[in-house]
């Protein structure tokens, strides 16, 4: 699998790129700025772009306008983006470029190098991967939001999990269920929310987010 | 009409003896034609401007009483008495005009102006008694010495004294040194807050990585099997301190506010929180970041203050930018009754907004809804492209 790396930071370039090779992914370029990223993404192709939000020139967002501009250039190309923080705000620009293929994780993730190396095969293969952080806040004070309070606590847990990017199989191994009980929270989970099921799990997890995008507090 | 108010053209006619008007003959022209001066509407002019029609009654019935006993005494001869009678009827009409003078000084010297005149009038008055009484031993020259040296004594305490400038502008450095202290006493705290939180959080679990893996390390050869779990161990506390780091660098500056300016950064906020917040208006461009960064602050506790004192079910915030100064209103739909000096999170901010000239007014009728109203004044940069 190719990947490019778009990282400032000397030691975190390394290190990602150091750890992604150890799995046997096909590190083809690692750079240091926006442009240089443009630059490789224009000469080769790539399976998934890792790209840091913080970058030069501004040292603000680059990173985010670089990926939203890759994905216009290539609609659905895979983009990772990695960030010291996470705003839902971003999540949500990101998702606006259309939500397949798009991870957006907090650079501690990477420290847990099984879980991150599955979220960006995920990714590559056009999967979504968001920040337990950003779907925490998309979850927060359901009692507040109309029909999530519909939910129960275990519902939203799994509907948490599933935003996250989580298989079916993940979910129970992480909750201790069976996969048969996970297959039921989602059934009422869609039917309580009206959204119609789906058997694939990355379009089901596409229909929650745009769900959870459209009933969220909004800024107009 | 165009006419300029009595008291700017004040004791010109007086002295003057104008020719734009038709004055009676001497000796009461002067007052005459100076009082018929002053008979315009003075409608909206201060009391003493109304003054003028009393004025001109007094004078035109003194001119009379004077002219009768001026024939009186044509008429019988003998010792010159309508000179106490002209003098006891020009007293009150010098007062007053005295009076008027004084007024007419420009505001903080119209005391001294004042004192001035009356001490003229009183001079003049005592000269003519004398003259009247038979102009033999110069005794006036003892009241109206001292006259003059309690005015020079005003005058030099008036010049001594700091003028309204300068008034001002020490009470502006009173302000200044007054919220100097307050901000330095805020940075202070912050700093101090700032340091305990890195002492206690990322720096204390540092250590504690650091201890996990020498301790790996060092268990290398003796006991391999328990390595994997010290260096999970160490693994799940270096991601905490980087959680513990965010916190921190999250209530120095926000990175959203960095990048996006305050507009995006509200926006932002206004996600996180799980009451309905609506932002509206906007700014042309961006504020000085220390200022951005004060109304972030701000905006965000009032936010947090919806979340846990209102109840509210929604909020709004608007931004505007309008005569030099940056605007943010924060208001809910809750039950009212928040309090500046009820906590210490709404005096805070107000004291960083002193800081910048900004102000803050919170309007909270129990019952609701609350607004809190900062306004900051400052210039914004280039407008956002």
């Amino acid at each position: 699998m190719r990947v490019v790396i778009a990282e400032d930071l000397a030691l975190l370039r390394d290190g990602l790129s150091r750890l992604l090779r150890a799995h046997d992914f096909d590190v083809v370029a690692e750079v240091a700025d926006p442009v240089a990223l443009a630059a490789v993404l224009a000469r080769q192709p790539v399976d998934v772009a890792i790209v840091d939000v913080r970058m030069p020139p501004t040292f603000t967002n680059e990173g985010l306008v670089a990926a939203i501009e890759a994905r216009a250039r290539r609609p659905g190309m895979p983009v990772m983006v990695l960030s010291q923080y996470v705003e839902q705000l971003y999540a949500r620009e990101l998702m606006l470029s259309g939500s397949e293929g798009i991870g957006y994780l907090l650079k501690d993730r990477v420290a847990d190098v099984q879980t991150f190396v599955d979220a960006v095969r995920r990714v590559a293969a056009g999967g979504t991967v968001l920040d337990p952080k950003v779907v925490a806040a998309l979850l927060a004070r359901p009692e507040r939001r109309e029909p999530l309070g519909r939910l129960t606590p275990r519902e939203r847990e799994v509907l948490g999990l599933m935003a996250e990017g989580r298989s079916n199989a993940a979910i129970a191994g992480k909750l201790f269920v069976t996969d048969k009980a996970i297959d039921k929270h989602i059934a009422n989970i869609f039917m309580k929310l009206d959204l119609p099921m789906d058997h694939d799990d990355n379009r089901r997890v596409l229909a929650v987010l745009r769900f959870l995008q459209d009933s969220a507090p909004t800024a107009p | 009409m165009g006419v300029s108010p009595p008291l700017e053209r004040g004791l010109t006619p007086l002295l003057s003896q104008g020719g734009r008007r038709k004055s009676p003959a001497a000796p009461w022209s002067f007052i005459v034609g100076y009082v018929s001066a002053q008979t315009r509407t003075a409608r909206g002019w201060p009391w003493y401007a109304r003054w003028h029609t009393v004025l001109r009654f007094e004078a035109s019935l003194s001119a009379a009483i004077g002219l009768a006993a001026g024939l009186g005494w044509a008429a019988g001869g003998g010792y010159f008495w309508p000179g106490w009678v002209w003098l006891g009827l020009a007293i009150p009409l010098g007062l007053q005009a005295a009076v008027r003078w004084g007024l007419r000084a420009p505001k903080g010297q119209r005391f001294l102006a004042m004192h001035a005149s009356l001490s003229f009038a009183l001079g003049v008055m005592l000269l003519l008694i004398w003259l009247l009484g038979g102009a033999r031993y110069f005794w006036p020259v003892w009241p109206i010495a001292s006259l003059a040296i309690v005015l020079g004594v005003h005058h030099w305490f008036v010049r001594n004294r700091p003028n309204a400038r300068e008034q001002a502008l020490a009470d502006r450095v009173g302000v200044l040194t007054r919220t100097r202290r307050g901000a330095l006493d805020v940075q202070a705290a912050e700093l101090q807050r700032i340091e305990r939180d890195l002492h206690d959080g990322a720096q204390a679990r540092l250590v504690s990585v650091a201890m996990s893996l020498g301790l790996a390390e060092s268990l290398l050869e003796t006991k391999p099997d328990l390595i994997p779990g010290l260096l999970t161990e160490a693994r799940s506390t270096a991601v905490a301190a980087l959680d513990d780091l965010r916190t921190v660098m999250q209530g120095i500056q926000p990175p959203v506010l960095a990048d996006r300016g305050l507009e995006g950064a509200i926006r932002a906020l206004a996600l996180d929180i799980a009451v309905q917040v609506t932002v509206t208006g906007g700014l042309p461009g961006r504020a000085p970041l220390p200022v951005e960064s004060a109304a972030y602050f701000t905006a965000a506790e009032c936010l947090a203050n919806v979340m846990k004192h209102s109840n509210a079910t929604s909020a709004w915030v608007n931004l505007r930018y309008e005569a030099g100064a940056l605007s943010v209103v924060v208001g809910d739909n809750g039950v009212g009754g928040a309090d500046v000096d009820g906590g210490t999170g709404l005096r805070g901010v107000a004291r960083r907004l002193e800081s910048f000239d900004g102000t803050m007014t919170v309007s909270s009728p129990a019952g609701g809804p609350t607004t809190v109203t900062m306004e900051v004044p400052c210039e914004l940069s280039s407008p956002k492209t």
